[in-house]
């Protein structure tokens, strides 16, 4: 049998065999999430889940996977159950994903670009930042009309309409006055384009040496054309991992999120220490610590948002307490005729018989150990 | 790749940090939930002892990493096996 060969570069792991068919896996270790799918998912227990606590706290620099490739078949199960896409698999050159016989996940970001009025909440809220809004403001002249003059005579220069001025549209030209130039400014200057023509420098001119008329509030907004906001929404689907969080935070319905798994999550909150390794973990920012509503008043140890979570495991994974547990009960993927690829896409399912033993490799190892 | 926790009692300045904060121990002793230090051996995963930290046992540790978060003086760190 001709043997695997593995190649790790920074903490990328590659698995391939050349036989009768060339079978390659790649591990890209920047696009995983560290929820233990594929350890979970491998039918030879070829994968190990690294410590994920201690991994994206940055207390260990350590690749979030690591693969024997003694004992990995080059199957592609991993591949097909990773939700974000961080095995690639191919075979003979094809992925994985484009050959009909092999299930695929369904999962996917349908933005409407075209009624999206650049608000810019979802690339705020998005954990991946996969969302990116970019905006071009009309000019704030446009949005106004009036008119404004100073009495030059009339002013003295004392500077208050510059203070005050809160569109900072007005500016004094100091000067150190000398006998020849006994002056503190030289002139005084109206920026028109910023100017809003809001009155605030008149009433507070000591010498009434500045007229404003703004001409939008007593004549209405006949003169002003439309504020017109250019944009762009770009979404990178390589880094969406289909949480929800920008479906639920857009105010214009823009989004449309499929995820790929179906459940509960569940926390017991007499368990949890709140020592925040899940809340670190969570690729979806399900998790967070409540504030306290008022002194005194305690808050829950550990608030979640199913709304963002795709029942990815995660948090399960790393929790020392067995405080949480993710009930996985679908599994949005295309149908296979394939039994072992049928009982392998189950095996993602939650089982009463599994839920008392920790997915974790690194707990199974241990346990096993001692 | 199997990580295991490691201290270096070198390192240490017995501040127990790492007993308190650590969520194994504090599930198995409420006086360390508490932030006080055990009273007996309840099967802590770390502890300090004579003003030095050990590894008593490791059964339920998950390499979280809340205790090397904690530690002052990196006296805590992982370790391949």
């Amino acid at each position: 049998m001709v043997a695997n060969e593995k190649a790790t570069e920074n903490k990328n792991i590659s698995i391939k065999r050349e036989a009768a068919e060339k079978r390659e896996l790649c591990f890209e270790d920047e696009a995983c999430i560290g929820c233990g799918i594929c350890e979970q998912i491998c039918p030879v227990d070829a994968i190990e889940l690294g410590p994920m606590g201690a991994i994206v706290r940055g207390e260990l620099d350590a690749s979030k996977i690591n693969i024997d490739e003694s004992k990995c078949v080059l199957c592609g199960m991993c591949s097909v159950g990773c939700p974000v896409e961080a095995i690639d698999f191919t075979i003979d050159g094809k992925p994985i994903s484009e050959i009909e016989e092999y299930p695929r996940l369904i999962r996917s970001i349908s933005p409407e670009a075209e009624n999206c009025v650049y608000c810019g909440a979802c690339d705020i809220a998005c954990p991946q930042g996969a969302i990116r809004v970019m905006r071009e403001l009309p000019e704030r002249a446009k949005l106004v009309t009036g008119e404004i003059e100073v009495d030059k005579d009339a002013c003295i220069s004392c500077g208050m309409c510059e203070d005050m001025c809160p569109a900072d549209a007005i500016y004094l030209e100091e000067n150190i006055p000398t006998s020849s130039n006994p002056e503190i400014a030289t002139d005084i200057v109206i920026d028109k384009d910023k100017c809003v023509y809001c009155g605030i420098c008149k009433r507070i001119c000591p010498e009434d040496a500045i007229k404003v008329i703004c001409k939008a509030c007593p004549y209405g907004e006949y003169e002003i054309e439309e504020a017109e906001v250019k944009g762009d929404l770009v979404v990178d689907e390589d880094l969406c991992i289909n949480c929800g969080w920008c479906q639920e935070i857009c105010p214009k319905d823009v989004f449309e999120v499929e995820k790929p798994f179906e459940g509960e999550l569940i926390i017991n909150e007499d368990a949890c220490q709140g020592c925040e390794t899940c809340i670190d973990v969570c690729p979806c920012n399900v998790l967070s610590f409540p504030e306290s509503s008022e002194s005194g008043q305690i808050a829950s140890k550990i608030q979640k948002d199913e709304k963002y979570c795709i029942y990815c495991g995660a948090c399960q994974n790393v929790c020392a307490t067995n405080a949480i547990t993710v009930k996985r009960t679908g599994v949005n993927i295309t149908p296979t005729k394939s039994k072992a690829w049928k009982k392998a896409v189950d095996s993602l399912k939650f089982s009463d018989e599994k839920a008392g033993s920790s997915s974790s490799g690194a707990a199974k190892a241990k346990s096993e150990g001692k | 790749m199997a990580y295991r926790l490691v201290v270096h009692p070198e390192l240490c300045h017995g501040c127990g940090n790492c007993v308190v904060a650590c969520p194994v121990n504090a599930s198995k002793s409420t006086e360390v939930a508490g932030g006080k230090g055990p009273q007996e051996d309840v099967g802590l995963s770390i502890i300090v002892e004579d003003g030095v930290v050990r590894i008593n046992q490791l059964k339920e540790c998950k390499n979280c990493a809340t205790c090397i978060k904690a530690c002052p003086v990196g006296a805590i760190g992982l370790e391949e096996v």
